[in-house]
C-alpha cells in the first residue's frame, strides 16, 4: 500500500480561499466510462482492485450479505464579506473511507482518515464485528457502471485562482447598496466544495465521481422609520464559477433587497386553519418535508412511517405526480450515482394520485424486492448511506396561477418557507413562512411574514385541490437536508398549488380577537 | 480512546511546530487548534443490533493573521511533510483578503485569571466500558422500553453512544488551553399505533459526562414509552388563549431567541432587536439566567472561551433585565466595546418551588407544551413563531394530547409573560432550566 503521495496531498491543500487552484486537471464525467484513466484515488492515493478486495475481504471474514467501501476526498472553501470588505476565508480538507458491512437490515461501520492499509483494515475488522458466521466471498472482478453527468464542469473549472473571486462579492455589496437607501448591512459569502468519491462494492461495483457545489448568497439588513428588517437570498448548485455571472448577480441582490423591503409593510394574518396557496418554487420545501420524508423506504420498511401501509393506493387528487429525480442538470440534489454505486435516475413516487414507490437504499430495495432507486446517500465517508431524497417535485397541474388564488377565497399566499420539520409517524410537519400575501376575495393583498403553517402531510397531499401550470424548481444550493444527524444537499419544486386547508400560527384569532 | 500520557505533550510540540513555521512563513500572528476524538454508536432495533460503529477522528484548524488580513483552514492530515504545505496556501490565502483592522487576536492581557478548577469532564471509568457493557446497557433500555409499550408497540429503537477527546490550542502571542473528556449518550425511541395510519414516535435520550450519572436504564427505557404514550390521539383544538408550561427539557427551543440577538455580532450587524436593551427591563421579574461555567461535570463546562478569555460567572439576565451581551474579541473591537465573552457555558435559570403537576391544579385550562416542531426566531424583529405537541389540562385533569398548534409572539412581549418557574430543571443538558409557565398565549389550531 502507498502511502498518500507527498506532494499530491499538499497539492490537495493548496485550494486558495475557494480556488481550485493546485489540483490535478480534473475532467468531469471521464470516470464514469470503463477507461482505467478515471481511476482518480488509484493515481492519488494508490487505492488499486487488489487492496479493495482485500478491504472487502476483511469486512466479509465473519459473513454478511455485502460489504462496501466509500473512499472520499473534498476541499471546501468559503469566502465572506462583511462592512464592504472581502474579510474572511475559511477552508476545509476532508479525507477518509468508510467501511460498512450489510446483514439484512443491521449494519457494521467503521472509518477512518488514514488511507493506510493497516488503518484501513482495521476500520473493515471493525464493521465485520456485526457477524460471526463464515466468511462471504468477493466478487473477483470489478464493473465501472455507465452513468450520466448531471453537473458537467468546465475544463479549467479548478483553475480558478481565489482572487478572481473576490469581485464577485465587492460586485454583490455594491449591487445592493445601490438598489436602495434604505440598505444599512449587506453581508454576502461564496461557499463552493470539490468532493471526489469511490465507491467499491462486495459484489463487483466501482465507481468514481467528482460532485461540484456551491453558493452565492447575500442576506440583507434595512432601516425604515426606526425599524429593521433582515432577509436574504442565494443561487447555486452543482456547478463551475462560469454560472456566476452578472445576470445571476443582478437576481440575487434584486430578490435579497425587495424581499427585505417588503417585509416593512408585512402584517400577521389570522391564526387558525384557513385556505393555503403555496407559490411556485421554493416552496417545494414543503412537498419535501411534508411528504417526501414519508416515502423513504427505511422509515417504511421498519412500518414507523405514516405511509407504511399505502403503498398501490390513492393518496392525492388525479391531477398529483410527484417525482424524486438525480437526472436535473446542475440541482443541488442531482447525482451521477449514489454513494452505494447506483447509476443516478428519475423515480416516481405517485403517478395520477397513487403512491407508485418509495425512497430506496440497498437494503431497503432487497426488503421490498425491488430495484434500489439510487437514493443511498450519506454525509461523507464518517456515515452509512441511508435513503434520501435528490431533487424532489411536483409536476404541473391544468390551472393558471391566478385561478388557484381566486379559488382560494380568503387565506394566505406563501412566497418563501424555511425551517422545515416533520414528524414521520405522525406526518404532521410545520414550516415557517418568512414572507408571503394575504388572499382577500381571491386577490393577493397586504404581505405577510414571520409565521409557522401546520399540518399533516397525508392530509395536505389529499388536501391539494388546485395545481396550476408553472412548476418552478429551486435553484439555490444553500439547501440541506438533514436526517439521522447527517446533512445532504437537495433541491425541490413546486407548481402554484390550492392546499384546502392547513393551520397558521400567529398571535390574531379569526374574527379580530388577539 | 484511551488517554495517552503524552498526547497533550504530543500535541504541544505540534502546535509550536505549527506556530513555528506559520510565523517564518510571514504570519504576523496565528492560533492553533488540535484535536482527537473517539467515538462508538451502538444500536438496537427490535431486539437485535441495528448499527455498530465506531472510529477515531482528529483534526487540526489553523487561523493566521497577516498585515490585518485573515484566514482559517482544517485537515485531517498531521504529517509534517503535508503540514507545511498546508500552511503556505493558508497564508497565500490571507495575502489576498481585504484588509480589516479589527481582525487581529485577542491583547494577551485578556488571557490572564484562568481558574485550575477541576471541572471532572473526563470520567476515569470510561476505559472499562466495554463492548459488551455497551450492548448490554442498550438491551436493558429497549426491554424496559418493551415491556411497558405493550400490545400498541410497533417499533422500538435503543442505542448507546460515547466519546472520548482531547483538544488542545495555542496562540503565537501566549495562550495555551486543553482539555479532555468524555460523554455518555443512552435511550431509546418507540413507534405505536395510534388511530389511522399514525404511527406516533416518541423518545427519551439521556447524555452525561460520566456513566456512573446515568439514571437507572430501566428508567430511561420506561420514560422513553411514556414520552410515546403522551402522543397517542394528539389533535389541534380551536385557537385559544391560555396558560401554557413550556416543560424544562425544551425550555430552551424558546430561549435560545434571546441568545443570538445578545452576540456581539447581531449587534453591530444591526441585527439584533436587544442592541438598545442593555441594563433595561424586557421580560418578567422571574426571568433570570446564569452563565455558569464552573459545574462539575457540566456538558457546557469550560476554563477558557474561544478567544482564550478566562470563564467566568455572570448573570446574562438578572430578573427581567438584560445584564450582560456575549461579546468577542472581533466584535468587541469594531463596536468598540470592552470584550465580555462571545460564547456560552451552562445556562441556569434558578428553579422556583412547586412541582409542574402542583402549577397546573391552580392553572384551570392550560397547555404542557412537550414538544417542537419546525419554526423560527427573528433576531432582527423579535419575533417567533414556533409548532407544538403537548398536554391539555384542566383544573388539574388531562383533557387530551395536542398536536399540530402553534405559538407565536415577540420576545418583548412574551417573557413579561412569565408567571412562574417551576421546580425541576434539567440536568442533561448545557441548558439547565426549569419548567416555565406564562399566562395569556395564543395557541393556534383549528
Amino acid at each position: 500500500m502507498k502511502p498518500i503521495p507527498r506532494r499530491k496531498f499538499i497539492r490537495g491543500t493548496a485550494m486558495a480561499g475557494g480556488a481550485l487552484l493546485l489540483l490535478p486537471e480534473l475532467k468531469a464525467g471521464m470516470w464514469l466510462t470503463d477507461q482505467p484513466s478515471g481511476n482518480y484515488f488509484l493515481k492519488e492515493f494508490g487505492i488499486d482492485e487488489t487492496l479493495c478486495h482485500k478491504l472487502l475481504a476483511k469486512a466479509l471474514s465473519k459473513g454478511g450479505d455485502f460489504a462496501d467501501l466509500y473512499f472520499e476526498f473534498t476541499v471546501s472553501n468559503y469566502l465572506g464579506l462583511e462592512d464592504g470588505k472581502v474579510n474572511q476565508s475559511y477552508g476545509d480538507i476532508s479525507l477518509g473511507v468508510g467501511i460498512r458491512t450489510v446483514k439484512g437490515d443491521q449494519i457494521g461501520y467503521g472509518y477512518t482518515q488514514e488511507l493506510t492499509e493497516e488503518s484501513m483494515l482495521s476500520a473493515a475488522a471493525t464493521a465485520s464485528t456485526l457477524c460471526d458466521m463464515n466468511a462471504t466471498p468477493v466478487s473477483d472482478s470489478f464493473t465501472r457502471p455507465k452513468a450520466g453527468n448531471y453537473y458537467p464542469v468546465a475544463p479549467d473549472f479548478n483553475g480558478i485562482p481565489a482572487k478572481a473571486k473576490l469581485p464577485l462579492l465587492q460586485a454583490m455589496n455594491q449591487k445592493c447598496f445601490a438598489l436602495s437607501t434604505e440598505i444599512a448591512k449587506v453581508n454576502a459569502g461564496f461557499s463552493n466544495s470539490v468532493k471526489r468519491v469511490m465507491i467499491v462494492t462486495s459484489d463487483g461495483i466501482m465507481a468514481e465521481d467528482l460532485i461540484p457545489s456551491g453558493y452565492l448568497y447575500t442576506s440583507v439588513v434595512a432601516e425604515r422609520n426606526g425599524k429593521r428588517e433582515q432577509s436574504g437570498w442565494n443561487l447555486g448548485g452543482r456547478r463551475d464559477f462560469s454560472y456566476y455571472t452578472d445576470a445571476v448577480l443582478n437576481e440575487i441582490a434584486d430578490k435579497a433587497v425587495n424581499n427585505t423591503l417588503k417585509l416593512f409593510d408585512a402584517i400577521q394574518p389570522p391564526a387558525g386553519e384557513i385556505p393555503v396557496v403555496l407559490g411556485p418554487g421554493v416552496t417545494g420545501i414543503l412537498l419535501h418535508e411534508a411528504i417526501g420524508h414519508g416515502m423513504e423506504a427505511d422509515f417504511n420498511r421498519k412500518n414507523i412511517s405514516t405511509y407504511s401501509s399505502m403503498l398501490g393506493k390513492k393518496v392525492a387528487e388525479p391531477f398529483v405526480t410527484i417525482v424524486d429525480d438525480a437526472t436535473n442538470m446542475n440541482l443541488a440534489g442531482s447525482l451521477n450515482i449514489d454513494d452505494e454505486g447506483i447509476p443516478g435516475k428519475r423515480t416516481v413516487l405517485v403517478e395520477n394520485g397513487i403512491l407508485t414507490s418509495y425512497i430506496h437504499d440497498r437494503i431497503s430495495a432487497k426488503h421490498y424486492g425491488v430495484e434500489p432507486t439510487g437514493n443511498g446517500r450519506r454525509q461523507d465517508f464518517q456515515n452509512y448511506p441511508i435513503p434520501r431524497m435528490r431533487n424532489t417535485y411536483m409536476l404541473g397541474g391544468p390551472a393558471t396561477p391566478e385561478d388557484v388564488i381566486k379559488q382560494a377565497g380568503n387565506g394566505i399566499y406563501v412566497e418563501n418557507v424555511s425551517n422545515g420539520q416533520v414528524k414521520i409517524g405522525e406526518g404532521d410537519f410545520a414550516f415557517y413562512v418568512s414572507q408571503g400575501r394575504l388572499i382577500e376575495n381571491g386577490k393577493l393583498t397586504s404581505p405577510i411574514k414571520d409565521v409557522n403553517i401546520m399540518g399533516n402531510g397525508p392530509k395536505m397531499l389529499a388536501n391539494i385541490t388546485m395545481a396550476s401550470n408553472d412548476l418552478e424548481m429551486y435553484h439555490g444550493g444553500a439547501g440541506q437536508c438533514g436526517k439521522n444527524g447527517q446533512g445532504v444537499p437537495v433541491s425541490f419544486g413546486l407548481p402554484t398549488c390550492l392546499v384546502k386547508s392547513l393551520t397558521v400560527g400567529g398571535t390574531q384569532q379569526k374574527g379580530g380577537q388577539s | 480512546m484511551s488517554y495517552k500520557k503524552d498526547q497533550q505533550q504530543e500535541f504541544r510540540e505540534l502546535a509550536n511546530w505549527v506556530i513555528d513555521q506559520t510565523k517564518q512563513a510571514g504570519a504576523n500572528d496565528c492560533k492553533v487548534s488540535i484535536s482527537k476524538r473517539r467515538s462508538v454508536e451502538i444500536n438496537y432495533r427490535d431486539r437485535k443490533p441495528e448499527v455498530i460503529k465506531e472510529a477515531t477522528t482528529q483534526g487540526l484548524y489553523l487561523e493566521v493573521f497577516i498585515n490585518k488580513r485573515f484566514a482559517g483552514k482544517s485537515t485531517p492530515d498531521f504529517r509534517k511533510s503535508t503540514l507545511s504545505g498546508f500552511i503556505s496556501d493558508l497564508i497565500e490565502n490571507a495575502k489576498i483578503m481585504e484588509e480589516d483592522p479589527f481582525r487581529t487576536l485577542p491583547d494577551p492581557k485578556y488571557y490572564a485569571g484562568r481558574s485550575e478548577k477541576d471541572l471532572q469532564l473526563a470520567d476515569p471509568d470510561f476505559q472499562q466500558l466495554t463492548p459488551e457493557n455497551r450492548h448490554a446497557m442498550v438491551k436493558a433500555v429497549e426491554n424496559a422500553c418493551l415491556e411497558k409499550g405493550g400490545d400498541k408497540v410497533i417499533s422500538v429503537e435503543a442505542g448507546e453512544s460515547d466519546d472520548t477527546y482531547e483538544d488542545f490550542v495555542k496562540t503565537s502571542n501566549g495562550f495555551e488551553g486543553s482539555s479532555r473528556g468524555t460523554y455518555c449518550n443512552i435511550g431509546a425511541s418507540m413507534t405505536l399505533q395510534d388511530e389511522g395510519d399514525r404511527r406516533p414516535n416518541g423518545y427519551h435520550y439521556i447524555t452525561c459526562r460520566y456513566r456512573s450519572d446515568l439514571p437507572s436504564l430501566q428508567e430511561v427505557g420506561i420514560e422513553a414509552a411514556n414520552r410515546t404514550f403522551d402522543l397517542m390521539g394528539g389533535k389541534k383544538i380551536a385557537t385559544e388563549t391560555l396558560p401554557v408550561i413550556l416543560e424544562n427539557r425544551g425550555a430552551a427551543r424558546v430561549l435560545s431567541g434571546l441568545l443570538n440577538p445578545m452576540s456581539g455580532g447581531s449587534i453591530q450587524q444591526k441585527r439584533s432587536f436587544l442592541a438598545d436593551k442593555k441594563g433595561q427591563q424586557f421580560g418578567s421579574k422571574l426571568l433570570t439566567v446564569q452563565d455558569d461555567p464552573f459545574l462539575p461535570r457540566g456538558l457546557g463546562s469550560k476554563l477558557y472561551d474561544d478567544d482564550g478569555f478566562p470563564a467566568r460567572k455572570r448573570d446574562l439576565i438578572l430578573e427581567g433585565s438584560l445584564n450582560e451581551f456575549l461579546i468577542d474579541w472581533y466584535y468587541s473591537q469594531k463596536l468598540g466595546w470592552e470584550p465580555t465573552s462571545g460564547s456560552i457555558s451552562n445556562l441556569i435559570i434558578p428553579p422556583g418551588t412547586r412541582s409542574v403537576d402542583e402549577i397546573i391544579k391552580d392553572l384551570g385550562r392550560c397547555i404542557l407544551i412537550t414538544g417542537y416542531i419546525g419554526g423560527n426566531s427573528n433576531s432582527t424583529t423579535g419575533d417567533f413563531s414556533l409548532g407544538i405537541i403537548g398536554k391539555l389540562y384542566d383544573k388539574g385533569q388531562f383533557v387530551q394530547n395536542v398536536a399540530e398548534m402553534n405559538i407565536a409572539d415577540n420576545h418583548l412581549n412574551f417573557w413579561n409573560k412569565l408567571v412562574e418557574v417551576g421546580n425541576d430543571p434539567w440536568i442533561y443538558s448545557q441548558a439547565r432550566f426549569p419548567s416555565l409557565v406564562f399566562d395569556g398565549i395564543v395557541v393556534s389550531g383549528i
